[in-house]
């Protein structure tokens, strides 16, 4: 039997390693990566406390986010096409243009 | 105890990837780290006894994000090399506040215990997931459907290259 507090603690440490990610790195796609980190965390605390409490509902809800997240990719890369076309570049720094 | 080994070994797996997708400097590379960290999180989900999750988190993350991020990548410049311009400080600051936030819950959480769990579970048999999920949450299920098609929709005008202009 694994024990929830183990299972809670690597949902947190993928969190803050997505969260890192996002907040320190410049590179547009290595953001929309880190993304995936932080749904991946939240999904394994969801299947764990599914497990704890005996009930598919932690899976069900881990599916739902699983389809955001896809849906999150592929609005994200279109996003990311559209700028590249644009700036070419992927660096977010290139975007302060759009302040105001 | 078995299924203790094997979710530590799966779980050192999927930590130790995810650092090395943040901070590879080639984003190919991350990608690749990112596949190998989405597919010791299936393994964690097989050891929690989560199957089609887990089976899902194979064929949609490992066979279908990952390979879309490889196509963007190879669409838009592979060689780019973006340089992280902020200095050691700043990046500290930004480092230190996910780890406050993550050392905090992960203090509560030993300190004080995890809450009992009530009696009486519904069972975690793929039969009593289908009834649940074609039940209670049969709604939710088919808004996702239509969440889907309007990100399909979207996403291909988004990335079009140029508007048509219909004259309708």
């Amino acid at each position: 039997m694994i024990p929830i507090e183990a299972v809670i603690v690597l949902g947190l440490l993928l969190f803050a390693i997505g969260f890192v990610g996002v907040v320190v790195r410049k590179n547009l796609v290595v953001m929309l990566m880190s993304l995936e980190l932080l749904l991946n965390g939240a999904n394994v605390i969801l299947v764990g406390l599914g497990r704890r409490l005996d009930s598919p509902r932690g899976t069900i809800f881990a599916m739902f986010v699983i389809i955001m997240a896809v849906s999150e990719a592929a609005v994200g890369f279109a996003l990311v096409l559209a700028y590249f076309r644009q700036k070419k570049s992927y660096d977010v720094d290139a975007l302060d243009d759009l302040k105001g | 105890m078995i299924t203790l080994a094997v979710f530590t070994f799966f779980a050192v797996l999927a930590v130790a990837g995810a650092v090395l997708v943040i901070v590879q400097k080639n984003v190919m590379h991350s990608v690749l780290y990112l596949a190998f960290t989405v597919l010791a999180t299936a393994g964690v989900f097989f050891t929690l006894q989560a199957e089609y999750l887990g089976a899902i988190q194979i064929l949609v993350y490992g066979g279908g994000i990952v390979v879309l991020y490889i196509f963007v990548i190879i669409i838009v410049n592979l060689k780019e090399v973006v340089p992280e311009r902020r200095s050691l400080l700043p990046k500290l600051v930004l480092i230190a506040v996910p780890v406050a936030v993550g050392a905090e819950v992960a203090y509560l959480l030993l300190a004080r215990g995890f809450p009992a769990a009530g009696a009486g579970g519904e069972g975690m048999g793929f039969e009593t997931m289908a009834e649940i999920l074609f039940g209670s949450y049969l709604f939710p299920f088919e808004l996702a459907s239509v969440l889907l098609l309007a990100v399909l929709v979207g996403a291909i005008i988004i990335a079009r290259r140029k508007l048509i202009h219909d004259p309708d």
